[in-house]
Parts: C-alpha cells; structure tokens; sequence
C-alpha cells in the first residue's frame, strides 16, 4: 500500500513538473556571463548602466522581452553582449529567456506567450521553428505589443505582427565561403577533367531548418558558378534535398566536379564527423565545407584521425567552417582550416534591441540583413570580426 | 544449474555476433573502398568508447531485469560540469576527471535507492533521472556548451589515454587496450565475485535470492552504482573525444548502449547477460553507425536500417526463450 501510494504521488509530481516546465525553462545566462547563472532580474543591469555614466541616449525606459533559440551555444552569448551595448547606450531593460535546447520548440513558444502576458513594450524573437510561433505572433499583434525577428526570420508570420527581421543573409553566408575557397583550389578545378574528377564536400547539420536549408544551398549555388566560369561542369550527389534544390547541375557521368553533399542522422558531432570523414577519406575529395558551429568541428575531428587538412592544396583538403567556437578557432590559427564565415551576433543582439526602441519612439523601421564575413589567421583580431568569435 | 546453461547457450550467443561483426566488415569494405582503410578502423573505435563505457555499467542493472536509461543525459552532464570547472574555475584536469566519475557515482546512488529500496519500477525512476541529469549540468553551468583542453593544448594530454599521435603522425587508438582490460575486468567481476553472482540471482529469481539469506537491497543498489560510475567515465571518453559538449544533448545514447548490450546477448528481463556480449553488441552498433555512411546509405536509411537489426536480436532472444 504504502509503496504504491508513493508511486502514484511521484507520477504525479511527475506529470505537475512536465506541465508547470514549459513556463518555466531555462532563465540562465540572460546576462550572458556563465558565472551569474540564473538572475531573471534586469533592474540591477539597467540600474549599473546609468550609474556607469556611459547611457548616452539616456533614460528611456522600455521594457522588453527577448526570446533566444536557446542558451545551448556559445553564439547566444555574442548576441546578449551586444543586447547588453544597447541596453547602456539607451537605458532601456531587457529580459531574455531561452529553452535548454534549440529542438525544444514547444518550451520555447511557452516561454513567447509568457512574454506576451507580461506586456512589454517590445519582443525581440529568435524562432527555432518558424511555423510554430504563428499563433504566439497572432496573440502579439492583437495586444499592440511590437516583435521584432532576429538570426531567423518567420516564414508566414501574420501581416503586421512582424516589424523588422534582423538576420544573415544566409545564402549570401553560404556564398562567402566558395568565394574564399574556390581562389585555393582553382588550379586543380582547372585541372580537372571527366576521367580524372575533383570533389569538394559540403557538411551540413540538417535539411529542415531555413538557415541551414539556405547557407548549404547558397554555397552549392555559387561553387557551380563559379566552376561554370571555369568551364567545367558539376554534379551534386549524397543528399536528396540539396540535390533536389540544385539547379544548374549536370550527371555525375558529364562533370568534371562533384560536389558531395553529407547530411548526418541527427545533429551530433560524432555523426557530422562520420559524414565528413566518409567524404574525406576519398582520394579525389580537394575541399571541405561545414555550415555550421557543429559540423565544422566535425570536420575538424574527422581530420584529428585523418590527418588530411591543409592550406596548400597540393598537400591535402582545403577546410572551411562556419561560426566560431574554440575548437574552430584554434583550428584556423593552427593551419588546419583557411578560415570560416562568422555572422555577428552581436550585432544581430544589438541591432533588435535599437529596432525595438526607434518602434517605441514611433520611428519607421525595416529589415535589416547581416553579411557574413569571411575571417582567417589574418584579420581574427580586427576590431569588426573578433568581438563576434566568441568561444 | 540454471546459471552454467544460461552461460553455455551465450557463448552460442557470443560467437553469434562475432559471425555478424565480420560479415559486416566484409560487407562495408566490398561495398566502400574507403571503409577498409586503417583510419576508418581507427574512427569505428573512437566512436565507440563512450558507448562501450556506457554498456558495460548498464550490463549490470539490465541483468537484474531493470534499466538505467539515466546514462546518455547523465554522460553529457558530467562532462558538461567537468569542462565547466576547467574553464570557469581554472582546475586542472585531473579534477575534473574526478568530479565527472564522481558525479556518476552519487547519481548511480540515488537510482540504486529509488529502485533497490524504494522499489520503484526502474524503467520510471531512471526516466527521471535522466531528466533531472538533463538540466542539471545546464543549470551549474550557466547553460553554454563547453570544450575540454584540445590535443595540442598544454593540458590536453587526457585524450592521449585513448588516442596516441606518433611523431610520424600515424595514429594509434590505444583506447581499446583500455576497453579489453575493463571487459575482463568486469567479465571476471560478473561471473566470479560476489557481486556479479548476486546481481544475476536478483535478476533470475529476487525473492529465492532473498531467502537464501543474501542483502539484496546492498547488490541491488550497487548494479546502479556501477552503471553510474560507467556513464562518468563514460563523460570522460567523450570529452576526449569530441570537440565541444553541448548542453541538453546525450537524450539518446542510453539508446545505443542498451540496444548494444541487447544485441549481444543480455535479456531484457533480466538474469541472463555477458560482458563480453555487451561489448561485442556495441561494435555492432558504432560500425553501423559508421558504415552506413560510407556504404552511401543516406541519413533515414540509416535509421530504419539501425532499428530492424535491433528488432532482429531481440527477435533472437524472444524465440530462444519460446523454444525453452
């Protein structure tokens, strides 16, 4: 009896946490330094940037309600320090929550209608999936509460909910990074014929999500323009969405350069590094690219086994990544990779914070599309690029 | 009477797998000429230590008829709290090796009290955990994904424990030096000490077990431990492994070490179960993992493939105890 008793009461408590969870989530890290931990409070940061002297614009007020795709990277940290730059500059108070994990899309529209009940001035919103925030967007617009969209835009967000998206250009990220490639490893394109291919691979994390859908697109678009220039035709294969999304490609049998395209099962960096280790491992493979934080460090582990990276391409792979992160970072400074596109999150962090308050002020406000940029061993430490390497 | 046949019909069992792990090799490599090339072999290994770490503690609470479905998020915590304390706190690495065991070992606790005296059934109480281990590497960690120290850092020298670079740069993945001893190690614990001997009655008949006068509670909680202080060093062998630990990650690997345990011949009832099997089960799973890959099969493939090889061995165990 008295076991039994026990377990029903902790099956309920069970079921009472896994409802009273979804409000809850993860409320850490909001000031963007690891060592504070869980402080939702924001008055003590509005209050120390007035008292610091360095609030330019002064006093004006606002309150807002930011929502992160999660605290699960790095990256996050890069935008809150750029959230904390407008939060001084104007005097303004933002509170930010996030789930534990960007595939916890449930929490995270929790967390968005929370937001809403407390009627802040503004919400600045990073969605983890575009479709399921529409009705959250609904609920925003009916009680006049402005949201702006930053790192990822929302597809079919209801006709006026949205006021500005502050996001990278994706497929021009995806872009920068053939454009940088291309240069190193032009002589052996060149080279290149249909008996005797060249392969360049590309990593990424997923298929389904819109970032990721358009750097990997963006970046098979532009290494078919720019091999086409070279007079050599190319063939995509591995996976089906990107070989499906191509235009412009040819059969294997007619190209001179296959591009080959590895999607790992999940989202994990030992299957991302399987992917790109499969890809590696071929004789006729002279580049590696992967889009993103995650992939890039699989290619980086793939190669701890491999040992096939270089700068020269005569000597091995040519690598690029994509982000920042320690290992990447260490990678590029250590010969392994010849650089990375970073996006700036910080600024994307900054840039939705003085958007949400020109919207207060009654100001027009529109799109504002970030550039990735291109950074290797010789300009990590420009001041534009290196506040957006986070670790 | 009942233990020797269980142990003769597994060696069938082992040497089953055995048959199953070469026709694969053999498979892979016609199919995929960069499959059989020594760094392949070398990255089916590296791949593989976490995992195996993980079957080998959790051998013991599946033997006892139960689970601990606590370790994939439990793994990823420690490690998340070890990597924290290197880098927010400055401690060396040794101590964070030692916190990330013994993280383990105090989570192992608490499901061996939940499920041995507590009587829970084990498949709730370590569902629990594993959320309570989820968060709880987030939560005293600020939230943000961590890196142990690189191969070519200073304090990087851990990950030498399992993977050697020559300065010819050839690579030797001395790791599986390691997992054989721990294999015969816990081989050894399992069929010729107390504990193991225990631990297999309270999975094949509790209460006779009891009568006989044995503290079952103490074994019972102590198969937990040992699945604990496994998934820790488990954390281990994934920090060394991979370049960043992220947090809410790790929901999942439970899956592969389970399923590799399952294969090789541990009954999910429990009492019936080897080492060696558990082990052999697991290089079934990290050569699929890598192989299919390579074979060209894309990611979906890959999946369906995975879960009807895992529908087949227990289809194995199921009929083996109708034909009983």
């Amino acid at each position: 009896m008295k076991k039994k008793v026990l377990a029903i009461l902790l099956s309920a408590a069970m079921v009472v946490s896994m409802a009273a969870c979804g409000g809850g989530g993860n409320d850490g890290g909001d000031t963007g330094n690891a060592d504070s931990g869980t402080a939702t409070e924001d008055t003590a940061d509005a209050g120390d940037a007035d008292d610091a002297g360095s609030s330019e614009g002064g006093n004006k007020g606002y309150s807002f309600q930011m929502i992160v795709k999660s605290f699960q990277s790095t990256y996050w940290q890069a935008a809150i320090k750029g959230v904390e730059q407008a939060k001084a500059e104007l005097g303004v108070e933002v509170e930010a929550n996030g789930p534990a994990n960007e595939s916890d899309i449930a929490d995270q529209v929790q967390m968005l209608d929370s937001a809403i009940q407390k009627k802040p001035d503004g919400i600045a919103l990073a969605a983890c999936d575009t479709k399921s925030v529409v009705d959250s967007l609904a609920k925003a617009l009916e009680a006049g509460i402005p949201v702006v969209c930053f790192d990822t835009g929302v597809d079919e967000a209801p006709e006026g909910s949205v006021y500005a998206t502050v996001a990278t250009d994706n497929a021009a990220a995806g872009a920068v990074a053939a454009e940088n490639i291309f240069p190193v490893i032009e002589e052996k394109i060149k080279a290149a014929t249909v008996d005797a291919k060249v392969r360049i691979g590309e990593v990424n994390q997923d298929a389904t999500a819109l970032n990721i859908q358009q750097r990997g697109q963006g970046f098979i678009d532009k290494m078919i323009e720019l091999c086409n220039g070279a007079d050599k035709k190319v063939a995509v294969v591995g996976n089906e969405f990107y070989v499906n999304g191509t235009e412009g490609a040819v059969d294997e049998k007619e190209a001179e350069v296959i591009i080959e395209v590895g999607v790992p099962a999940q989202t994990t960096v030992d299957l991302a590094s399987t992917e790109a280790q499969k890809i590696m491992s071929k004789d006729d493979t002279i580049a590696i690219f992967g889009s993103n934080q995650t992939t890039a460090e699989g290619v980086i582990t793939a190669n701890q086994t491999l040992n096939k990276l270089s700068t020269d391409p005569e000597k091995g792979i040519i690598g690029a990544g994509f982000d920042a992160g320690t290992p990447q970072k260490e990678a590029i400074l250590n010969d392994q990779l010849i650089g990375s596109v970073t996006q700036s999150p910080l600024m994307m962090g900054y840039e939705a914070v003085i958007t949400l308050a020109k919207i207060c002020d009654g100001e027009e406000v529109s799109d504002i599309p970030m550039d990735g940029y291109w950074y290797s061993k010789d300009n990590m430490e420009d001041d534009n690029i290196a506040p957006n390497l986070y670790d | 009477m009942a233990n020797k046949k269980a142990l003769g019909k597994l060696k069938g069992r082992e040497a089953m797998v055995l048959a199953i792990i070469v026709a694969m090799i053999v498979l892979f490599s016609i199919l995929s000429p960069t499959f059989r090339t020594y760094p392949t072999l070398v990255s089916v290994l590296d791949n593989s230590y976490y995992i195996t770490l993980m079957a080998l503690g959790v051998t013991f609470p599946l033997i006892t008829g139960g689970v601990d479905l606590s370790i994939g998020t439990g793994l990823v915590s420690y490690a998340l709290i070890g990597g924290f304390l290197i880098f927010q706190k400055g401690m060396p690495v040794g101590v964070a090796i030692a916190v990330c065991i013994g993280f383990g070992i105090l989570i192992g606790i608490f499901n061996g009290v939940l499920v041995a005296i507590m009587d829970l059934p084990p498949f709730l109480a370590t569902l629990c955990t594993c959320m309570i281990t989820r968060g709880l590497g987030p939560a005293l960690c600020g939230g943000f994904g961590v890196s142990w120290p690189s191969s070519i850092s200073a304090d990087g020298g851990f990950r030498k424990i399992f993977k050697f670079v020559t300065a010819e740069g050839t690579v030797i993945p001395i790791g599986i030096v390691f997992m054989i001893i721990l294999v015969a190690i816990m081989s050894f614990v399992l069929d010729h000490t107390r504990v193991g001997r225990y631990t297999i009655a309270i999975g094949s008949n509790k209460e006779a077990t009891r009568l006989a006068g044995v503290n079952i509670k103490f074994y019972h909680v102590l198969a937990y431990v040992i699945s604990g202080l496994f998934a820790g060093m488990a954390g281990v062998a994934y920090a060394a492994t991979y370049a960043t630990i992220y947090p809410g990650a790790g929901a999942g690997f439970e899956l592969d070490a389970i399923g590799g345990a399952i294969v090789g011949g541990v009954s999910a009832s429990g009492g019936v179960g080897t080492i060696l099997g558990s082990f052999l089960g697991v290089i079934v799973i990290c050569l699929m993992k890598v192989g299919l890959p390579f074979i060209g099969l894309q990611a979906n493939w890959q999946q369906i493939f995975t879960g009807i090889v895992l529908i087949a061995a227990v289809l194995v165990d199921v009929l083996k105890k109708k034909k009983d």
